[in-house]
This record gives structure tokens, sequence and C-alpha cells, in this order.
């Protein structure tokens, strides 16, 4: 098995609190990978820091064989990434933030210009490309996002939260193109916490929980005989039985509650 | 009653939630109180101080006050501020509350805080200043609360009718270049009295003549009235309160139930290639387009610019008007080299307009080169339009100044100023980078926290240049003008240099670059 990504002890704190406490990824080439975790389980800080954004405190991470803080050259050329919260040059329109992607990276425009036009078809963005993307919903953003880490044919592509707040048909969109890109022999690595999508998707999972890798393995493996879901919550310890304490008003058969005198206040 | 009350504690409540934790909105906010206060205790002292002057002087300056507080309250909110959580009423709709008790509440909530306080106090220092007798007194206190609900309740007219389009993009763009309009504004009265146009007194009276029947100069009239005239005047004045009142009313119901139109937008024009026919196809032709497109686009490079141009001009007016004529070329220099150093000051913090952004640039290049040619693309769009600009300033002041022998020197002199200042502003855009916000206001370029990092980078830039200008600028001052000459090959070697080191400090720490250009704003 070859890797695609491979981390030792990556590790990152801000002050006190420690994001990342040594997380050894392991993603093997052309597989469709989903890391998955609750919320502030240090999924973005992990990818940040593969992807040469954030410099770790500790640790290394090496892709195709090459060290990311070693050998920024060949790695950057060799990775895409949509980073969380949908950072794009707001005042370009669609097209233009391809053609400055691929231009940046040194490819000639005539082939930018071609793989552009390619892109936006796929993304059905070609009626808002001339729209500035300041002005794009979640969807297209995402959607325009992927298609500028895409621009460069990169072999690793690595996305955070790329499914976050896209409606269904873009995001069939997305995992279309997605899965064209893996049956190639590429390699895809996104964060999310939507189980039934990584379960629909993925054929390797990695579940981080509070800045530590607790399972990691091919989907079958990890799942076992229970849902992804299931699983998930085993792992990073669901939620505790909030009892049936508290919350009596809720609901239709708390209606007594309507005719009580304290609802509402003066009038 | 209550809901006023609860309006006003809801506006407290959110004045101290804003200040929890942060060390420096605290000692922003402990700031702003100290400057309340002072302005407060100042204006309410010059406010008394009209009794000494002759009663018709002391009501005409107190008309032009009161004109100016309630200009002040229409405009200085939407650019200073923008929407704050109190004032828009978009965030309060899906409370149960009628229109009227809203209307009553968002009142109460605007009348609390310490600039409202600030203005009650220096209008109630006109009361002082211009009552006499009994009536006069009744009267004013009428007028000083009646000028004071005036103020309010039109700047939440104009905020609630704009917030429609200020809540939208384009709204919010053109706000941001407008404010550059508004301190242009207020800067007027000073430079036509720097001017000596006209007799300051004829001035005072004559414009007051004309403000006396705007709804403050009515206020006004009516403190130093005191009689059957001012009684009267004060029940227009309630009128007009009420008039305004109610149009807010109704606005504020509209703004309710208005849809957010902010989504709809028009296509740019496809790019012409321009930049192309001259560049190599490339990272750096890519930069060159793109920063181009940015400063045409972005409302910060257009405040930026526009305010570079605007203060140069403005002193350049200011210099060369006092020599009166036939000054020479020191007169030309001055304000040339100065035009080339705020234009300048723009590129000081290169990163932080892309802000949040920058990551696709970081992913893009993995070595030293690739930063050089990101620096090298933003300088060359910066120049394609700074130095046309400072040459056009230059034969403008020198025409004016009477000496355009000056031209020459004085335009090759600030091109190199120019030069050296990109290569300064490229060392600052590395050591001390920060978040630019999306929204301009008038009292901070920075993100939260970052202000120290602004002034220092602004302050480290300016010196830089300055310092490294000097041998280029002195010897042209005194009169050596063919040192000029050697103005454009010298700031181009500062450039290359600056550009050089730049790179080389800049990737060695472009995720902390990248971090501080990312704060949350």
């Amino acid at each position: 098995m070859t890797e695609a990504v491979h981390t030792q002890g990556l590790f990152k704190r801000y002050g006190q609190q420690i994001a990342v406490a040594g997380v050894d990824l392991v993603v093997p080439a052309g597989s469709f990978a989903g890391l998955v975790g609750p919320n502030g389980a240090g999924k973005t800080t992990t990818l940040s820091m593969i992807t040469g954004l954030l410099r770790p405190d500790g640790g290394r991470a090496v892709i195709d064989g090459l060290d990311v803080w070693r050998d920024p050259v060949q790695v950057k050329a060799r990775v895409g990434v949509l980073p969380e919260g949908l950072r794009l040059f707001e005042r370009l329109s669609g097209r233009e933030l391809l053609h400055y992607n691929g231009r940046l990276r040194a490819i000639p425009m005539a082939e930018v210009e071609q793989r552009t036009e390619e892109l936006l078809g796929v993304m059905d963005l070609r009626e808002a490309a001339d729209k500035l993307v300041v002005d794009y919903s979640t969807g297209m953003r995402k959607k325009i996002g992927l298609a500028a880490a895409l621009l460069h044919n990169p072999s690793v592509l690595f996305l955070d939260e790329p499914f976050e707040g896209v409606d269904p048909v873009s995001a069939n969109t997305l995992t279309d193109v997605l899965q064209r890109f893996t049956a190639s022999g590429s390699t895809v690595i996104f964060s999310s916490h939507v189980m039934d999508l990584v379960e629909r998707l993925c054929d390797w999972v990695s579940v981080m929980s509070a800045g530590h890798i607790v399972a990691q393995g091919p989907l079958a493996q990890v799942r076992g005989d229970r849902t992804l879901n299931q699983a998930f919550l085993d792992l990073v310890g669901g939620p505790k039985r909030a009892g049936d304490a508290g919350l009596t008003w809720l609901g239709a058969n708390g209606a007594a509650a309507e005719e009580s005198p304290s609802a509402g206040g003066e009038r | 009653m209550s809901t006023a009350l609860l309006f006003a504690r809801l506006k407290l409540r959110l004045v101290a939630g804003n200040l929890r934790g942060d060390l420096a909105r605290k000692l922003g906010f402990v700031f702003t109180l100290l400057a309340a206060i002072a302005v407060a205790a100042l204006g309410f002292l010059l406010m008394s101080l009209l009794r000494l002057a002759e009663p018709a002087m002391a009501t005409d300056l107190a008309i032009l006050a009161f004109t100016m507080f309630w200009i002040g309250w229409a405009i200085v909110p939407l650019l200073a501020f923008g929407l704050d959580d109190t004032l828009d009423p978009a965030r309060l709709s899906l409370f149960p509350l009628r229109t009227g008790r809203l209307a009553v509440g968002m009142f109460a909530a605007s009348a609390t805080g310490v600039w409202p306080a600030a203005t009650l106090i220096i209008t109630i220092g006109a009361l002082v200043g211009l009552a006499s007798g009994i009536g006069g007194v009744l009267v004013g206190i009428g007028a000083v609360f009646l000028q004071f609900a005036l103020c309010l309740v039109t700047s939440r007219l104009i905020t609630t009718a704009l917030s429609g389009a200020l809540r939208s993009r384009r709204g919010r763009d053109a706000l941001a270049v407008a404010a550059i309009f508004a301190v242009l504004l207020f800067q007027l009265p000073n430079l036509i009295a720097n001017r000596g146009l006209g007799d300051p007194v004829a001035l005072i009276t004559s414009t007051a003549g004309v403000l006396r029947w705007t709804p403050p100069g009515l206020a006004a009239h009516a403190i130093a009235d005191g009689g059957l005239i001012g009684l009267a005047e004060l029940l227009v004045l309630a009128v007009l309160v009420v008039l305004i009142g109610w149009l807010w009313i109704k606005a504020l119901a509209h703004a309710l139930v208005t849809a957010d139109a902010s989504t709809q937008s028009a296509s740019v024009r496809r790019s012409s290639g321009i930049v192309d026919r001259f560049l190599p196809d490339g990272p750096l032709a890519a930069v060159v387009t793109k920063e181009l497109k940015y400063i045409r686009r972005d409302p910060r490079f257009r405040v930026g610019w526009f305010a570079s141009i605007v203060v140069t001009g403005v002193i350049a007016f200011s210099i060369t008007g006092q020599s009166g004529g036939g000054g020479g070329l020191p007169l030309v220099i001055g304000p040339a080299c100065l035009g080339a150093l705020m234009l300048a000051l723009q590129s000081c913090n290169a990163f932080g307009i892309d802000g949040r952004s920058l990551w696709m640039n970081t992913v893009a290049f993995g070595d030293e080169r690739g930063l050089r040619t990101d620096l090298a693309g933003r300088h060359l769009a910066a120049a394609l339009i700074a130095l046309p600009l400072l040459a056009l300033m230059t034969v403008a002041v020198s025409l004016f100044a009477g000496t355009p022998s000056a031209i020459l020197p004085a335009a090759l002199t600030a091109w190199g100023v120019y030069g050296v200042g990109l290569g300064v502003a490229s060392m600052t855009s590395v050591i001390l980078p920060y978040t630019v916000p999306d929204r301009l206001n008038a009292f901070t370029g920075a993100a939260p926290g970052q202000g120290g990092q602004a002034f220092a980078g602004s302050f480290a830039a300016m010196i830089g240049i300055a310092g490294l200008s000097l041998p280029l600028v002195l010897p042209v001052l005194f009169g050596v003008a063919w040192v000029s000459v050697a103005a454009l090959p010298y700031g181009l070697a500062v450039e290359y240099f600056g550009r050089r080191l730049a790179a080389t400090v800049g990737h060695a720490r472009m995720p902390e670059v990248l971090a501080a250009v990312s704060r949350p704003t």
C-alpha cells in the first residue's frame, strides 16, 4: 500500500489549549478518505498543517513521500486545497478566479482557459461565471472553490467541510466530480460530520476526537457491523442521556402552559 | 415607559457585552468615554461662554452649532458605525412588538450611550449661554430637548430608511467611498478660512441668516428669544419632530417587511487583456491583472487611493496658497514627494486586503521566487496607476505655483521616492502585516486588537521611506536639480533590494503572515 498522506506526531497548541495532540494520520493513495470528528476535534487544524498553511509545533507531514515543510515546492504542485470558511478572492468573478489560480501556478493561458470553461460547465456555473464571487451563494462558492482546487490537476485533494451548507443538487455535482477524480487513482481527503455522506462516499475513514486519531482504516473495518453513525458515537463518547428532567413544557403535551398567566409578560 | 427602560437596558447590556474579555476593546471604550467626557465638558464650556459674546453674534453662533450637530447626527452614525445591533430593525422583527412600541424602544436605545449624553450636555450649554429670564429658561429647556430629539429621530430615520441599502454589498461599497467625501466636507470651512475668502464675521452672519429657518436654527433662536416667538418656534419644532418620528415609524414598518435585495447582482465585464499584451504569460501577469481589478473594484482600495490624493491636494493647495506664487522648486518638490509617500503607504500592508484569501497564493507558491513574483506584480500594478497620477499631480502643483520649470525634476524625484516607498513597503508588508476589515470606519483600518500593529506598520514605513529618500530629496530641495536624474535608478534599486529581502523574510514566515491577515473582523 502506497501512502498519499502520512503524518507523524503532528502537534499544535494555542496558548494553554492543545488543538492537535500528536496526530498520526495515514491515507492510502487512490482512496476517498473521510476525516470525521465532533466540532473542535482538530480536523481543520490538522488539514491546515498538512497543506502548509499553518506551522505545526511538532511532528511531520509527508505527502507522496515528500516532506511538506522541507520540500514545499514539490508538495504544493501536488496538492489541491479547499480550506474552511470559503475564503476566496471576493472581488474577482468566478471565471477570473479560476484564470488567476491557474496562471499563478504557471500553467499557460490557453490551457487555463480551456480547463476553466470545462470546469465551469461541469460545476454548472457557466451562467454565474461573470458575477463577482462576493455575490455567490454558499453552494456556488463551494463549487468554484473546488474548481480552483482541481484546476492544476493535483494528485491529493484536501477539502475542509466541502458539503456544509450546500444544497442537494450542488452536493450531487460535487460528489460526481470527486468520484471521477478518485476513480483515476487520485486521492481525496475531506472533513465532515455528516456520517451518512461519509458512509456513502468513502472507502477510508479516520476518526478524530480531542486532538487525537481514535480510529483509522477501511470503512468496513472502522464501522464493523454498526452504522458509521453509531460507531462514531461509540468512539467519541456519545451524548450523556439528559434524562427526563426539565423541558417538560416542550411539545404538544405541554399545552397547559399556554394558559398560564406568567407567559407573555405585559401586553 | 417600561418598553423604553427595557431597550435602554438592552443597549447598556450590549455595550457591556462587547467589552467582556478583550483588553483592546476595554481600552478603546475607556478612550471613547474619556473623549466623550472631554468633548461634552469643552462643548458645554464653549456654549456657555456664548454669554460673553454680544447677543446677536451669540445667537448666530448657536444656530451654526445646532445645525452642525443636526447634520453630524444625520451622517456620522452612517459612516462611523454602520448598523449596530440595537439599530438594525431586522434583528427585532421576529419579536412580537407593535411598530409604535418598537419605535419608542429604539428611540430609547439610541438615546442611551456616551455620545447622545455628550450631545445633550453640550446642547444644555446653549441654555446657559443664550437664555435670558425665566421665560427664556422655560422655553430653552423645551428647545434643548426638542433639539436633542430632533437629532435622534433624524439620525434614526436616515439609518432606517437606508438600512436595506446598507445591508447590501453595493450600498456598503458606496458608503465606504462616501465617507471620504464627508471628511472633505468637514475640511471645507477650514480651507475657505485658510484662503482668507471673505470676512469671517460676515460669513457667520450670512450663513446663520440662512440656517436660522432650519429646524435646529429654530431651536437655537427660540432659546435666545424666550418670548412668544420662541414658543411658536417650539411648536413648529415639536410638529417637525413628531412628523420625522412618524416618517421613521413608517420607514421602520417598511424595512421590517422588505426583502433583502443584496443577492441580485450584475455581471462584470470580461477583461480586455491589456496587461497580457505587454507582459509574458505567467504568474506575474496573473498577479498584475488581479491587482488592477482589485484596485478598481474593492472599496478599500478606492478609499485609500482617493484619501492619499485628497490629502496631498489639500496640503499642496495650502502650501502654495500661503506663499502667494513664484515659490520655486522646493514648493513643488514638497507636495510631490508627499504625494509619492502617501501613495506608497497604500502598499505598506500589501497582503492585508487579500486577507483570508491569501491562502490561495500561499498554496501556489512554494519558494522565495514565488513570493518575489507576487510582490513584483503588486508593485507593478500599483505603479501603473501611481506614476501617471504623480506626474499629473506634479504638473498641477507646478502650474499652480507658477514654476513650470519644476515639473521635470519634481516628477522624477517623486517617482524615485515612490520606488523607495515600494521597497520599504514590501518589508513592512511581511514584518508587520495586519488584517484590513471588510468594512472600514473612520477610526481604524485594522481588525480588533491589531490597531497597534497597523500603526507601527504605517509609522515604520513612513520613517523608512523618509530616511531612505532624504539623500535624494535634500539636494533637489536645496536647488541641485540635476540630482533628480538619479532618482529613478535609486528608487528602482531600493525597490529591487527591498523586494528581494522581503521575499526572503516573508517566505520563512508565510504561515505567520497568513494568520496575521486572516483575523476575524
